[in-house]
């Protein structure tokens, strides 16, 4: 009897769900394992570190960490009067459950893939990407497995999601190769696509020798589809009737790779057999394409890199910096801060099941996430004596704008009936405004900057700027008539829906005095609800 | 294209942020009156201005699609790939080009057509991303596009501070593969522009430019608590960006992308249509002190009925373009702006069933005029098909070093990756000595 697709995927998701996480390291325990491995490797005293996040920071940092988005100022309030020793330890565990964390780690993966994307044509496989990936994550599915899918993807950008990586390179071999290699093992073997490495040790044989697992995949645009779509194309027949070269190659593959002769450009060059550089895989020309891919993936989820690179990623998008910076230039050849506690958290993760949901609970679990943060240090300073202030990304930016402006993004014109079609999927003012906002989060974060126009869209789009006002059906109003003629009580709302925190005294005394030259009251509470969206505090995660 | 990031527009509601014209003026014009800035850095002087007149400008006047070189730069009367249009004699004997450029033959004494570029790339975006940054896409490597990198390069032979209103680099059109300032950072990036007519995006305040103000330094005294220790870096950095943002808004300067400050004669001797207004806007700019203008045309992609449409959209650039170069020597100009027409390939000889051309980057044309370039010639030759190139063969990095050569900047310059990797303006090719002498 064979079992459908969907009941095997079924059963498999109920085997793998985290019944409890009894099993495997503790994530209190190796918390407080890795805080000690960085303060003994980094000789850390306690004088040189910030003070501990307050209760309302660690609030927001969560929520947009898991979640993607602000608390609510009820949250908030909620939040800081439970007076309960585990507070933190169980809003973790709840923010872990909401079908938004899948959603949100989903959507950094899709920045990730999607911003070195060859052509605009990719963005076809950007919705199933994140409907996939999130379900996935949500189900509870290891990393390994996930990365596995990935890697030996098939079928069509719109069905399946995990062909993201092929679609994104376009089907040429080199460069998936080379893709897989940086987001799965954070290892860069690229550079010696044309010659050894300047300062690695990989020869520019490995790097075509990785190549070798995939000369058979090629990514063709569908005839007649609308919306466009884009098939994952197999070449596991002998290459008949011609030896396939440039567009044509990479749309349909080629049975194996060659080589350049860099003295022959001309020619097709040496042709090479499959093998990977960490392990001592090995295959034979004229192996297939499902053969070869599978074994690749089995060999390359299991290695040391790829839990590294994994927990290195994540520990640099929690606490502000990684173990390695770059977060995907890793390998033996470069020096960590702190090695022992990224090995220590890299070991606990692979012994947890490369289980994502555990990751997060353990990090967010060290004294090193929650501490405060300070400017992003100088070579000669110390790591991990503080968090760095983080640039919300563009979904996050988003979803913390509509929820301080208390709008559904239903009710947005443009979504309900999904959006309009242009160009290469469905245009909604999610994906317009990610565009605007949104960066690639393998880039050194420091070399993020934002741009004037998105200074402009934010102070003077019209429709925020409507949003913001205090006419009947706004948040503003609702709130302006639910206080009265306490305008303190307005303030500290504002404060509690855009900055997660309540106002100091100074920020009170400020606002009052502007109020008290203000015309009218609501028009000083429309330009200070205008000031905290437009602050450095609102787009930043403090 | 690396960037996630493509044109900046707010999408809470269909429309875009733009203001009507007349309230623009308004704004800004008040704003100007009052001689209303936000006060925190000085306004540049008038000495930095003029040492800005001094250096040089680009355009780039875009065909995106690939126009037909049969049409427009080489045709083939006689032979079977001709088609339609004829071929006419320019200011220049013995140069002919298509009937459907009257006013560019007119003013041939100052082009430099070049009738052999060769290439490989026959897709759209890789072509696009191919003559916008003289590169094919890299993995890890941001690179910048010419509107950035000669942008950069520019900024800091003259080293200019970049406290100035205008943003050095203006895109008029869509362009999605255009580029933008990749590893040289947000300050290179491209300010975008859909429509020629209008103001920038979001480029109004939403409020009276007296409570914008009001609003900014409500604004500025509640960053204090997070500045004070834990985002010192980051509200610095903030502030910066909002003053130099609210700068330019509430500039005079904003008044170079108001056309109506030209006469109607002047508006015109440009022609009709959006790329007309387009090419208007540059040399606006450029008098503004904008260093590198894109100006794109779309529609080249003529897989049917080739004939009819690029007569369409040869009338559409024909005028405005001879006309910018006209005005720009008027103005003493044309000396110093280097004027780049090209699209990403050109098309096939073989008319199709459709009586259209297909894509064909095997031997295609472009023009440049002016910043010594010397025209009145015919670069390269093609054969009596148009089939393949039989004379001086020119690859888009020949083009590109010639490019950044007569700007006067030098391509071995290296730009660094993230990852420390340094990659020059243009590594291969060579400079096309005919341009300039």
């Amino acid at each position: 009897m064979r079992l459908s697709a969907h009941l095997v995927f079924a059963i498999a998701t109920v085997l793998t769900a985290p019944s409890a996480w009894a099993e495997g390291p503790k994530p209190q325990a190796v918390a407080r394992q890795v805080d000690r491995l960085i303060a003994e490797d980094l000789d850390l005293s306690p004088g040189e570190l910030a003070p501990p996040i307050d209760d309302a920071i660690f609030l927001r940092r969560a929520h947009l960490d898991l979640v993607g988005v602000i608390p609510s100022p009820e949250e908030v309030r909620e939040f800081l009067t439970d007076e309960s020793p585990n507070k933190r330890r169980r809003l973790v565990n709840d923010l872990l459950q909401r079908p938004e964390y899948g959603v949100t780690q989903a959507r950094y993966w899709r920045d990730v893939i999607l911003s070195r994307r060859l052509e605009d044509r990719a963005l076809a496989v950007s919705d199933s990407l994140v409907r996939d990936l999130a379900g996935w994550i949500n189900a509870g599915e290891a990393w390994d497995a996930i990365a596995r899918r990935f890697i030996t993807a098939r079928g069509t950008a719109r069905t399946n999601g995990a062909t993201a990586i092929l679609v994104a390179q376009e089907g040429r071999t080199e460069e998936i190769a080379a893709e897989v290699s940086r987001v799965f093992l954070g290892v860069q073997i690229q550079c010696a696509q044309c010659h050894d490495h300047p300062w690695d040790d990989w020869k520019r044989e490995q790097f075509h020798e990785l190549a070798a697992f995939f000369p058979r995949v090629g990514v063709r645009p569908m005839r007649d589809e609308r919306p466009i779509d884009l098939q994952v194309n197999i070449a596991d027949r002998p290459d008949f009737p011609r030896f396939r070269k440039g567009a044509n190659l990479h749309r349909r593959g080629r049975p194996e790779h060659y080589m350049r002769d860099l003295e022959n450009p001309e020619e097709v060059g040496e042709r090479i057999e499959p093998r990977f550089f960490l392990t001592s895989l090995e295959m034979n020309a004229g192996t297939r394409d499902k053969a070869r891919r599978q074994a690749l993936a089995e060999d390359l989820t299991s290695s040391d890199w790829f839990a590294i690179a994994l927990v290195n990623r994540t520990w640099s998008e929690l606490v502000g910096e990684g173990f390695y910076e770059p977060v995907d230039d890793l390998g033996p050849e470069r020096e960590p801060v702190a090695p022992a506690a990224v090995a220590r958290l890299a070991e606990a993760f692979a012994d947890s099941g490369y289980d994502l949901r555990w990751l997060h609970r353990t990090i967010l679990s060290t004294e090193a996430y929650a501490r405060q943060s300070r400017p992003r240090r100088t070579p000669d300073e110390k790591p991990f004596t503080a968090t760095v202030v983080q640039p919300l990304r563009g979904d996050q930016m988003f979803d913390a704008l509509l929820a301080a402006i208390d709008v559904d993004e239903k009710r947005l014109r443009g979504v309900g009936a999904g959006g309009r079609q242009r160009g290469y999927g469905i245009v909604t003012p999610r994906l317009l405004f990610t565009q605007a906002f949104g960066f690639d989060p393998s880039e050194p974060r420091a070399t993020v900057q934002a741009t004037i126009p998105q200074a402009l869209a934010r102070m003077n789009t019209p429709q925020l700027n409507q949003a913001v006002r205090a006419l009947p059906t706004t948040m503003l109003d609702r709130t302006m008539r639910r206080n009265g003629r306490d305008t303190e009580a307005t303030v500290r709302e504002l404060y509690l829906r855009t900055l997660s925190r309540e106002p100091s005294d100074a920020e009170l005394a400020t606002v009052n005095e502007y109020t008290e030259d203000a015309i009218w009251r609501g028009a000083a509470m429309e330009d200070l609800l205008w000031a905290l969206i437009n602050s450095a505090e609102f787009s930043h995660r403090r | 294209m690396n960037a996630w990031r493509r044109v900046t527009e707010i999408g809470l509601a269909r429309r875009g942020g733009i203001a009507s014209r007349r309230e623009f003026l308004r704004t800004t014009g008040a704003a100007a009156a009052a001689g209303a800035m936000i006060g925190w850095s000085d306004r540049v002087g008038l000495a930095a201005e003029t040492l800005r007149q001094q250096g040089k400008r680009c355009v780039l006047l875009w065909m995106q699609g690939g126009p037909s070189q049969f049409e427009t730069l080489d045709p083939k009367p006689g032979s079977r790939s001709a088609g339609e249009a004829g071929s006419i004699p320019t200011a220049v004997p013995g140069i002919h080009l298509s009937e459907n450029l009257p006013e560019l033959a007119a003013a041939m004494g100052d082009l430099a057509v070049i009738r052999s570029l060769t290439g490989k790339e026959g897709s759209h975006p890789r072509a696009q991303y191919l003559m916008h940054h003289g590169y094919l896409p890299m993995g890890g490597a941001n690179l910048p596009t010419l509107g950035a990198n000669v942008a950069e390069r520019m900024a800091s032979e003259q080293a200019l501070d970049a406290a100035r209103d205008l943003p050095s680099f203006v895109r008029i059109g869509r362009n999605p593969n255009g580029g933008g300032g990749g590893m040289l950072g947000v300050d290179f990036d491209p300010l975008s522009l859909d429509d020629p007519t209008q103001p920038p995006r979001n480029a109004k305040p939403a409020s009276s430019v007296a409570r914008y103000q009001r609003r900014l330094r409500l604004l500025d005294r509640l960053q204090s608590d997070f500045a004070a220790a834990e985002g010192t870096d980051v509200v610095a950095d903030h502030r910066k960006l909002v003053e130099s943002a609210s700068q330019m808004i509430l500039s005079e300067d904003m008044t170079a992308f108001d056309l109506e400050q030209e006469s109607q004669a002047m508006r015109d001797s440009y022609g009709e249509g959006k790329f007309a207004s387009g090419c208007l806007l540059a040399r606006r700019l450029l008098e503004s002190g904008v260093t590198f203008v894109e100006v794109t045309l779309n529609g080249w992609d003529t897989h049917d009925d080739v004939h009819s449409r690029t007569k369409d959209l040869t009338a559409q650039f024909d005028r405005p373009a001879a006309r910018l170069l006209a005005d720009l020597k008027d103005r003493g100009l044309l000396d110093s702006t280097l004027v780049i027409w090209m699209g990403e390939f050109g098309r096939t000889p073989k008319i199709n069933a459709r009586g259209g051309r297909d894509h064909f980057p095997k031997a295609f044309s472009a023009w440049l005029a002016g910043c010594g370039v010397r025209g009145g010639q015919v670069i390269g030759e093609t054969d009596e098909r148009g089939a393949a190139v039989i004379d001086r063969p020119i690859t888009p990095e020949d083009l590109f070093q010639s490019i950044y050569h007569t700007l006067g900047i030098d391509a071995e310059h290296e730009n660094l990756t993230s990852t420390g990797r340094p990659i020059k303006l243009m590594d291969k090719g060579a400079l096309i000595p005919e341009l300039l002498g």
